[in-house]
């Protein structure tokens, strides 16, 4: 029991919590360890929703966010009762109620259909599953390459740490979608290889020194001193003590990897340089490919749902990002 | 009577809060004579920076001026229009700040910073004559001239501190305030420009207000000394004779907790409670709670801040016989 | 200062070849192929072929081709273009450079500029309803999709209201049969405005030692007469009519790449400035009695566009992509362009040389500003 408790402690000093409560209720019922773990994080967790909810811009961006995340979900539900395939499959279907391709937007289709006449918001939810299994991917590699670097060189620092700045140096240096560009051009890479190619990219470059400034932050702080004083060996140190703290920053760097990741693809696309059959981009080379360009409003079905999508969603996960920002950053929070 | 170069009456200020109205400087009078030292002692978060924001009005866009004067020449420092205050910042008041050590721009110049607020004052003197002046300077505050062409981050804690005070002199106000200046410096070099600065205010003869916590300093440096307790005022007299007679119960209490190596030997006394929380002081005198003389006057009615003799003022509906 | 500059000199060079290291493996790592797979073009005549092959030393071991790679490389040698065939990659670059150069430039200072101004703006007065707007404006703006955010611009300024031409270099019909060569005056047209940029420096750091009452009248009169040399060089110049032809071409797509690009700076500004006005010697400023506008511009906003000087050349990698995604869009017969047309047609050389010239042109941007930024900080510049 009074090991419990001692754990108890040291949880809080490293939470930054005040646990005078809970360690009090300790003494009376001894409450498992992992019981109070998950009353710490419950708590902190209701304190930065709070925080999060204050931000009225974060929480548009996330309201976004659920809102394609529906149309991406309910995209095969569609498919599978109301849409027949032959006509609203987005890459093979075609419309043959309509005399003419494009078709404005009608009763039957409500954003109407490209110039191949496809269904164009079948397209548009079809392509949104995409762009989220992309974009999370793409900056779930990110953020792991990013927070693993990042957590150890600022740790270790010498060599290893020198090394790793150079690529990352390297990497922000360079232009990212020429490169990519030129990659596609090589290799034609589908949309999942696309992801790992983004994740690896941005996970070596700019996140990797975001991360590590603030893990250097965290290396500096008391407990981390006290863990050595008290023999606790590097993996341990960087497991229990640095990777818990960095994680929220991680968390927060992957929002704005999804932007990244997602706008990436949508400029490779719509340049026709990915082995991708359906998504924003392609809808907008689509258009592009077809010759109505210029035609602005008169087709404005083409063009305007694809590319609101792309900055809408981009620029969601952007404000998400903003607002997780002011949680972990207490320093940007108004008085 | 000679006329003071600065008076301040009636001076009311709060600072509007999500919480409510932190009433920070309450009811504050007080005159500055030519060649006068006033030093302003009280604890931290009294309202001592306020009072000296309130006189060059550098105030946050939350602190509103509720009533009250500050006289310089005849003219309100408190309704004067904002293109017009400038013309009295440095010139006639000019400030030593708390956080002396950050007032310096890091990216210019220490001297072409002292050249920046001659300009602004006197837009007809030409380059020569500033950088001669900011030497003159330089020599006042003990730096050396050549200094003036290094830029903040090459100079020391108390070279910087030095520099800041050449930097308020640099205009010839009237009233130098100056805002705990020393804090940042270790003792020895705070009490060496401590000293140099009642060097150079007594031969220069500016009016000054000296403010900090230490009543230590506030003994060494001023001639004048007001005692502020949440926000008021509650003694005002020379210095040398609120230390032999205090007659507010609060200034009792600091001069016995003040041990004196001259004066005869007193207990020392601890305060009980805590200093009050300026979002809802209490009403009447805001002392009551601690004071080991209030009665039930006190927790009523706010004590006048009236004068014992000429040159002694107390707020206090029982003040300690001398 | 001047250690420090070759330092980082050194580390960009260092950093440049292993951008050439990684370009060269990126070309082997193909897939069960060696490079000349990739000049499958049918129109390729086996001479062609060869003479690629021999350029590229692909008869040689990897770390042999490596070297000519890296030989090649340092006497300009960049290969052959064979969609431009026989013209080298080199002499590509050269004739368009200078195109993406302009835009680049003129957009990356003109984003900056807008982005510093109105985010000091911002933070000096605040409010909730133009927080909002600024920060929902900025934000759609900086992950606003180019190409399409091109297209809608080519669109309204051009289709609907007829204010600038659909994209391109130059008019054609006006151009046809001209006596002049477009990259020539194209050329003296760079020439002038680093002139007339290089001179408004000069003016400013003379007026800067002069009496405080000198000095803006100096300031003025310098950028007159500077104007005056401008219009009395140009208006009589044969070409002029051309010269004014390009510069209204250049402008929708450097409005386009400024215009997604100015938000990220203003974002960064407006909080970098709300933090430098809370500092001491903001205060200290407004105490010595300077105008309000002297305490914003010389003192608040000068110390806050410390970290967005940085936060920019993080950002120059990104424009040079959003130039590659602009010229294309317009046109505009740049480096980017020539990337992606290369990319297209399968022409690895100039599509590599398009890669090179783009990270060149990143490492050097980087470098300038990373000098810039020593410059505008004394702490770095001094020690
Ligand atoms: N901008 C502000 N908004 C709200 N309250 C404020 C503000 N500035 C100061 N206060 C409050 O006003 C009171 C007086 O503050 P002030 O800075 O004048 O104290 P001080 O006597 O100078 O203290 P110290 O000796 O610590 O410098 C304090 O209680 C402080 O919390
Ligand atoms: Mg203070």
């Amino acid at each position: 029991m009074t090991d419990s408790i001692s754990t108890t402690q040291s949880l809080s000093r490293e939470s930054g919590v005040e646990l005078d409560l809970l360690a009090r209720e300790e003494r009376i019922t001894p409450v498992p360890l992992w019981r109070v773990r998950v009353k710490l994080w419950w708590r902190s967790a209701r304190q930065n929703a709070a925080i999060f909810a204050d931000n009225k811009i974060g929480l548009l961006g996330l309201a976004i966010i659920l809102l394609f995340g529906v149309m991406a979900l309910a995209h095969p539900i569609l498919m599978a009762t109301v849409w027949d395939a032959r006509t609203y499959d987005p890459i093979t279907g075609y419309s043959f109620d309509e005399l003419r391709q494009p078709a404005p937007p009608s009763a039957r289709h409500l954003l109407g259909t490209d110039p191949l006449g496809r269904d164009v918001l079948s397209q548009l939810m079809y392509s949104t599953r995409n762009e989220f299994i992309l974009g999370l991917l793409a900056a779930l590699i990110t953020v792991t390459i990013a927070t693993t670097i990042g957590a150890t060189t600022a740790y270790f620092g010498g060599v290893y740490d020198m090394i790793f700045m150079r690529v990352a140096d390297l990497i922000i240096m360079t232009p990212a979608i020429s490169l990519l560009i030129v990659m596609c051009a090589l290799f034609n890479p589908d949309l999942p290889q696309l992801a790992v190619v983004i994740g690896i990219l941005s996970g070596f470059g700019g996140t990797t020194i975001i991360i590590k400034s603030q893990a250097l932050s965290i290396r500096v702080k008391p407990f981390i001193e006290a863990a050595k004083v008290a023999g606790g060996g590097h993996r341990h140190i960087i497991m229990t003590h640095i990777l818990p703290n960095l994680l929220p920053f991680s968390f927060l760097y992957m929002m704005f990897g999804v932007t990244a990741a997602i706008f990436s693809e949508a400029t490779l696309s719509f340049f026709g340089l990915l082995n991708v059959r359906m998504s924003w981009g392609i809808m907008i080379f689509t258009a592009q490919a077809a010759g109505y360009l210029l035609s602005g409003v008169e087709y404005w079905w083409l063009l305007i749902p694809a590319g609101a999508s792309i900055t809408l969603l981009c620029s969601a996960f952007y404000l998400v990002g903003r607002a997780l920002d002011e949680v972990v950053n207490p320093r940007l929070r108004k008085r | 009577m000679t006329q003071p170069i600065l008076s301040v009456q009636n001076l009311t200020m709060h600072y509007a809060t999500r919480k409510g109205d932190v009433s920070a400087v309450d009811d504050v009078s007080f005159d500055v004579m030519q060649g006068d030292a006033l030093g302003l002692v009280g604890e931290s978060g009294c309202g001592k920076s306020s009072i000296a924001n309130c006189l060059l009005r550098l105030l946050p866009e939350n602190a509103r001026i509720l009533q009250g004067a500050v006289r310089l020449d005849g003219a309100n420092l408190t309704t004067l229009p904002e293109d017009q205050m400038r013309a009295y910042r440095w010139k006639r008041i000019a400030m030593v700040f708390q956080a002396a050590m950050n007032t310096l721009d890091p990216v210019y110049r220490v001297g072409d910073q002292i050249i920046e607020a001659l300009h602004t004052h006197i837009e007809t003197m030409t380059n020569a004559e500033a950088r001669e002046r900011v030497a003159e300077l330089f020599k006042i505050v003990g730096l050396d001239p050549a200094l003036m062409d290094r830029y903040p981050h090459e100079y020391s804690g108390g070279m910087r501190q030095r520099a800041v005070i050449a930097m308020a002199l640099s205009c010839n106000p009237d009233v130098i305030i100056a805002d705990e200046p020393t804090t940042a410096l270790d003792v020895i070099v705070q009490d060496k420009l401590l000293r140099e600065m009642c060097n150079i205010q007594k031969t220069l003869g500016m009016g000054m207000i000296y403010i900090s916590h230490d009543i230590a300093v506030i003994a060494e440096v001023s001639n004048r000394m007001g005692v502020m307790y949440a926000g008021r005022l509650v003694e005002l007299a020379d210095t040398a004779d609120i230390f032999a007679r205090p007659q507010h119960p609060y200034t009792y209490a600091l001069m016995s907790a003040f041990p004196s190596i001259t004066g005869p030997k007193r207990e020392l006394t601890t305060l009980p409670g805590e200093p009050p929380d300026l979002l809802n002081p209490p009403p009447g005198c805001r002392f009551h709670p601690r004071c080991p003389r209030a009665t039930s006057v006190c927790a009523r009615d706010v004590p006048a801040f009236k004068a014992m003799d000429a040159r002694h003022s107390v707020a206090c509906w029982h003040p300690v016989e001398g | 200062m001047l250690k420090y500059i070759a330092i980082r000199v050194a580390q960009i060079i260092f950093t440049f070849f292993v951008f050439l290291t990684l370009i060269f493996f990126l070309l082997n790592a193909q897939p069960g192929s060696s490079l000349i797979d990739q000049f499958t073009d049918p129109n390729m005549t086996a001479e062609m072929r060869q003479a690629i092959a021999k350029s590229f030393g692909l008869d040689k071991p990897l770390h042999e081709q490596y070297l000519i790679y890296l030989g090649n490389f340092l006497t300009g040698n960049l290969g052959v273009s064979f969609s431009n065939y026989p013209r080298p990659v080199i002499e590509i670059i050269f004739e368009r450079a200078p195109r993406t150069l302009i835009l680049f430039l003129s957009s990356t200072t003109l984003a900056f500029t807008i982005g510093f101004t109105m985010g000091k703006i911002l933070a000096w007065r605040r409010g909730k309803v133009t927080e909002y707007v600024a920060t929902i404006g900025g934000v759609t703006l900086y992950t606003i999709f180019l190409p399409w955010f091109g297209l809608m611009m080519i669109w309204f300024f051009a289709f609907i209201l007829g204010w600038f031409p659909l994209g391109k270099f130059l008019d054609p019909v006006l151009w046809r049969g001209a006596p002049f060569n477009s990259d020539v005056i194209f050329g003296q047209m760079l020439t002038t405005a680093s002139a007339v940029v290089v001179a408004l420096f000069i003016v400013y750091f003379i007026s800067r030692r002069l009496d405080p009452i000198r000095r803006q009248p100096t300031q003025i009169g310098g950028a007159l007469v500077i104007g005056a040399a401008v219009l009395a060089v140009w208006i009589p110049h044969p070409a002029a009519r051309y010269a004014l032809d390009i510069l209204h071409h250049l402008i929708l797509p450097i409005a386009t790449l400024a215009t997604v690009s100015f938000a990220g700076s203003m974002l960064l500004t407006r909080n970098s400035m709300l933090e430098t006005l809370r500092e001491d010697f903001v205060m200290a400023a407004r105490a010595k009695g300077l105008p309000d506008n002297v305490v914003r511009d010389k003192h608040a906003a000068r110390n806050a566009m410390l970290p967005v000087v940085t936060a920019f050349v993080f950002g120059l990698a990104l424009a040079i992509d959003g130039g590659v995604v602009t010229e294309t869009i317009f046109s505009w017969p740049g480096m980017g362009q020539t990337l992606l047309q290369a990319v297209s047609r399968k022409d690895i050389p100039l599509a590599i040389g398009g890669l090179i010239f783009g990270g060149s042109l990143a490492l050097t941007a980087h470098l300038i500003a990373d000098i810039l930024y020593a410059y505008l900080d004394p702490r770095i510049r001094y020690s």
